[in-house]
């Protein structure tokens, strides 16, 4: 679990360690809510694997709606929309931590991804912990506010995640560790909205991930001239910089 | 008929090469009494020399008279021009034959072809360039070898007689058998023209690289693309000619002048429509690239690809003045080399793509390999790659691996003909607007057919300002802005081409 509006880094570390855990055969247990939740379906979904969606409405209920076709290729694939709440129940502001424990109930091991100070994802942490279940965190720029939550639960004593091994290392009781980088996803599957306003395109960028223009243009129904434009644009207004073949966010003020 | 000279008994006609310069030549042959002999004179050059050897025994075995008995001078005028080649053996052949019979020389009429000792007539290279040159000297006939008989009828306004042997140009011009004048069809391209042989429907991915294409393409710009090994630089630039309209009547016939002189034409297929596509190695010599030899420079890479495409894989890697070598013909499509024998000037309009890896490794930069070079070697590296050909590359892109799990599984992508399409449209546009590709336009001809309005032109003076873009960058992103603008609508150019066009330059983001 993770935030609803994560970095691309998030994105893509969500999406790819679920990918890997599918192929090992771990059956990803998430939210169904935009950012890192889509994500971790997502991957399980690439990685031909089980994927189960918590909801906080009715079975019958998608919530958000930009999740519906998710919901459906989920239920295609093999696995699950489950509910506490009985059948036409609609999203409830006080129905969504009790979801949050439902769901750290159904794992044997919570990862968290990114979170900020105090965030929905801290709470299933806790919720994890009370039950007895192992939590684990993945690292983030030092930079980003999205990264503090994670790193509090390191601070405290969760495991730390690199790569899926990490994950499965811990599930099955094991000690040797593997310093291998995680391998990000070639391009990311989940769908972002697309952006609004000059600066729209800025929330997209990570600031330690380079995203690709051709897998923004994909993932947000742009045009890829256009994007390149956009991109261009923020280079120079010094509020994003090239590195490699993409684009990272520029944090602060200065110009590269 | 030629005026007869008091003592010269046979005038005929011939043609050498200069270049892509056809240079008449006549053959004077003389026979009188004096000491017996064969002389030949008019400054040849051993090759020449040897043909008086050839043409002796060609004419005895082909049953003609030779005047063993007498004098014999033969004269290659102008004296001044140095006769090279074995081009002039049937010309000579003929002459000293007429000579020896006593016939007058036909008017108008030239010979091109070496003559084996049988008699028969060889191929020689360049009858495509003799031809036009002679055309221009207002000769209307001409003798070659069958062979080369298409290759001359390419000149077009030429009666072209494909000669076997000595004998039956000899029967000819006697009136005994007559030869039947070539009459192969003019020749047009056809949709085959197209080099289809790698299509961007294999290409998976690399979105950057395929606009940057698609826009090299309408345009006719330079591009460079920068990346690790293995990322499919190479195969990328192999798909651009067939992102080409096949070339034009007049660009094949220069192509196929460039070819005659080299020797490279294909027999019985002189006209070739497809747009080359050549990939000279790193080592190639100075000579190689851009033309030389001893003597008179005969064409070098550059114009072989002139009209299609020179590709520069690993462009560091090739020699700092080899590089160099290539700025004249960027700017004026052709290139002049002097040599022992004379100044030359060969066309060479070509579009350059290079490809280069970012560090000597190749890894530096990339997401998963670490770079294993030195910070100091890494900017040698790339220090080679600035400076004033990359100024002169208008779109440059970086190109990423592709990771393994994409090959294979994604759906295909755009084909190269629905991208052609697009081009062919789009540099119809430019040649009926201001009569030259976007490439090819000066400052006056921006202003005149690309201006800009005040927000595009801000945003351009901005990131002149802010990045160090020379005059001539400033002017290559607006270019390719204009190209971007008439993929797009066609109409005028907006702030968001020239963000698009700057956001294919790195020359600047390395500063």
């Amino acid at each position: 679990m993770g935030a609803r509006r994560p970095t691309p880094y998030g994105e893509a570390v969500a999406e790819r360690l679920a990918t890997d855990l599918a192929h090992a055969g771990v059956a990803v247990v998430s939210g169904l809510a935009v950012g890192v939740d889509a994500a971790a379906h997502e991957g399980a979904l690439i990685g031909e694997g089980c994927t189960i969606a918590v909801l906080g409405t009715g079975v019958d209920v998608v919530y958000p709606a930009a999740n519906t076709d998710l919901a459906a290729r989920i239920v295609a694939g093999g696995g699950a929309l489950v509910s506490q709440f009985p059948d036409g129940t609609g999203p409830k502001r006080d129905h969504f931590p009790r979801r949050n424990w439902t769901m750290a109930a159904l794992a044997d091991l919570v990862v968290v991804v990114e979170a900020s100070e105090g965030s929905g994802a801290l709470i299933t942490a806790e919720a994890g912990l009370a039950q007895g279940q192992a939590v684990m965190a993945v690292p983030g720029s030092v930079f980003s506010p999205l990264s503090v939550g994670c790193h509090q639960l390191l601070r405290d004593g969760a495991g730390l995640v690199q790569n899926a091994r990490d994950v499965l290392g811990e599930l099955n009781g094991l000690t040797a560790v593997l310093d291998d980088p995680l391998t990000p996803p070639d391009r990311l599957a989940v769908e972002g909205e697309a952006p609004r306003g000059r600066d729209g395109l800025l929330r997209h960028l990570s600031d330690a991930y380079p995203v690709e223009p051709g897998d923004l243009a994909r993932r947000l129904g742009l045009a890829f001239p256009d994007v390149v434009a956009r991109l261009t644009r923020l280079e120079l207004e010094g509020k994003a910089r090239r590195m490699g073949a993409g684009y990272l966010r520029v944090r602060g003020r200065g110009m590269t | 008929m030629l005026p007869r000279l008091p003592g010269v008994v046979a005038r005929v006609l011939s043609c050498l090469l200069r270049g892509l310069e056809g240079r008449l030549v006549e053959i004077q042959v003389d026979i009188s009494s004096g000491p017996v002999g064969f002389a030949l004179v008019g400054l040849a050059s051993g090759s020449v020399r040897e043909a008086k050897e050839r043409v002796r025994s060609a004419i005895h075995n082909s049953g003609l008279p030779f005047p063993s008995q007498r004098k014999l001078t033969v004269n290659l005028a102008p004296a001044e021009l140095r006769k090279d080649g074995s081009g002039l053996d049937l010309a000579i052949g003929v002459g000293i034959s007429l000579a020896a019979l006593g016939l007058p020389s036909p008017s108008s009429t030239a010979f091109l072809g070496e003559l084996a000792l049988d008699g028969a007539v060889r191929h020689v290279d360049g009858v495509l360039v003799a031809a036009r040159g002679l055309i221009r000297h207002g000769v209307g006939a001409l003798f070659v070898p069958e062979a080369d008989a298409a290759e001359a009828a390419l000149a077009g306004g030429l009666r072209v007689y494909p000669c076997p042997s000595l004998s039956t140009a000899m029967a000819h011009l006697t009136g005994d058998t007559l030869l039947d004048p070539y009459s192969g069809r003019a020749p047009a391209p056809a949709a085959a023209d197209t080099n289809t042989e790698y299509d961007l429907a294999e290409v998976q991915g690399q979105d950057s690289a395929r606009r940057a294409l698609e826009v090299a393409a309408s345009g006719g710009h330079n591009l460079l693309m920068y990346g690790p090994p293995g990322a499919g630089k190479t195969m990328l630039a192999r798909t651009l000619p067939g992102l080409l309209p096949p070339l034009e009547l007049q660009e094949a016939l220069e192509l196929a002048q460039i070819r005659s002189v080299l020797g490279d034409l294909t027999a019985g297929r002189p006209l070739d429509w497809v747009r080359p596509f050549r990939a000279p190695h790193h080592s190639v010599s100075l000579a190689g690239l851009i033309g030389g030899g001893s003597g008179l420079a005969t064409p070098g890479e550059i114009s072989r690809a002139h009209h299609g495409v020179l590709f520069l894989d690993e462009l560091a890697e090739f020699r700092a003045a080899t590089l160099q070598a290539l700025r004249q013909p960027m700017e004026q499509g052709h290139i002049v080399i002097t040599r022992r024998g004379g100044s030359v000037v060969y066309p060479a309009r070509f579009q350059l793509v290079a490809a280069t890896n970012p560090c000597p490794c190749g890894w530096e930069g990339d997401s998963q390999r670490s770079c294993r070079c030195t910070p100091a070697s890494v900017e040698a590296y790339q220090r080679t790659l600035s400076g004033p050909l990359l100024d002169r590359i208008d779109l440059q892109v970086v190109v990423a691996r592709t990771p393994m799990d994409v090959l294979g599984r994604e759906a295909v992508g755009e084909s190269s003909a629905a991208v052609r399409a697009r081009v062919v449209a789009a540099r119809q546009l430019q040649i009926d607007r201001q009569g030259t590709l976007n490439a090819g336009m000066r400052a006056p001809q921006l202003r005149r057919w690309a201006p800009l309005d005040a927000t595009a032109l801000s945003a351009l003076r901005r990131w002149a300002g802010q990045r160090g873009l020379s005059a001539r960058g400033f002017h290559r992103a607006w270019r390719v802005a204009r190209t971007i603008a008439g993929l797009d609508t066609g109409g005028s150019v907006r702030e968001h081409h020239v963000m698009e066009a700057l956001g294919y330059r790195l020359v600047e983001r390395a500063a």
